[in-house]
């Protein structure tokens, strides 16, 4: 089972009560095929940042699900035939990345870890020097 | 620190730039999220184009993952391609 992410947009043209009918059946899509849906997150009418036959906005639909790695085609496939649905986007989350350990078990050294890399190729002769100087600062500061 | 930096690269009179950190890393986000819009906005010009490492100093890893993030959201129209 992956975690998978699609935020879909809904013509705004459409009645609420067919919008509601569409959202619940991808909704059942999902969970007739083995996944499980862990969210739906309405955001509502949204403007959108450039036109979509033009259209200028959009009902956008939110939903978090679990499934197999072959549902999220079939899914793809059920949203491209709809034509109330204007743009999709399906988009499997990656566990480490989503946070859903505590922050403390990432320890705080890891912090200075990453931007240790990111210094380097920016200001690559300047680099060099703090790395020297901080042995001769910790007595100091002591 | 940077005061005592040796001049090892000429630099403009009276101009010296100020060491950029990225960003993500002070905020200690590890996953940019495509959704949060104000954030990504701030990370591409007026006219949408994504900001380069060089200005705004982020790491290479969140540079990455940032453009990841606003392609995302160009695609679903949270973000424009271009504005003009």
């Amino acid at each position: 089972m992956n975690k998978y992410e699609v935020v879909y947009i809904i013509d705004p043209a459409v009645e609420e009560e067919a919008r509601k009918a569409l959202i619940a059946r991808f909704n059942d899509l999902i969970a007739n095929n083995g996944g499980s849906v862990d969210k739906v997150e309405e955001w509502g009418k949204r403007r959108l940042a450039y036109a979509i036959d033009y259209k200028t906005e959009g009902y956008y639909v939110l939903v978090n699900f679990q499934a197999e790695a072959d549902l999220p085609k079939e899914l793809e496939r059920n949203l491209q035939i709809s034509d109330s649905v204007i743009r999709y986007q399906v988009i499997r989350l990656i566990e480490r990345k989503v946070g859903i350990k505590p922050r403390a078990v990432r320890p705080a050294p890891a912090a200075p870890a990453v931007e240790a890399p990111a210094e380097a190729p920016v200001e690559a002769p300047a680099a060099e020097e703090p790395a020297a100087e901080a042995p001769v600062e910790t007595p100091a500061a002591e | 620190m940077s005061e005592d930096r040796g001049d090892k690269r000429p630099r403009p009179r009276g101009k010296r730039p100020r060491r950029k950190v990225c960003d993500f890393c002070v905020n200690k986000i590890e996953y940019i999220d495509y959704k949060d819009v104000n954030r990504l906005r701030r990370s591409i010009n007026e006219r949408g184009k994504i900001l380069p490492r060089r200005m705004t100093g982020n790491c290479a890893k969140h540079q990455r993952q940032l453009g990841e993030a606003i392609k995302r959201a160009r695609a679903i129209a949270l973000l424009p391609y271009t504005v003009d």
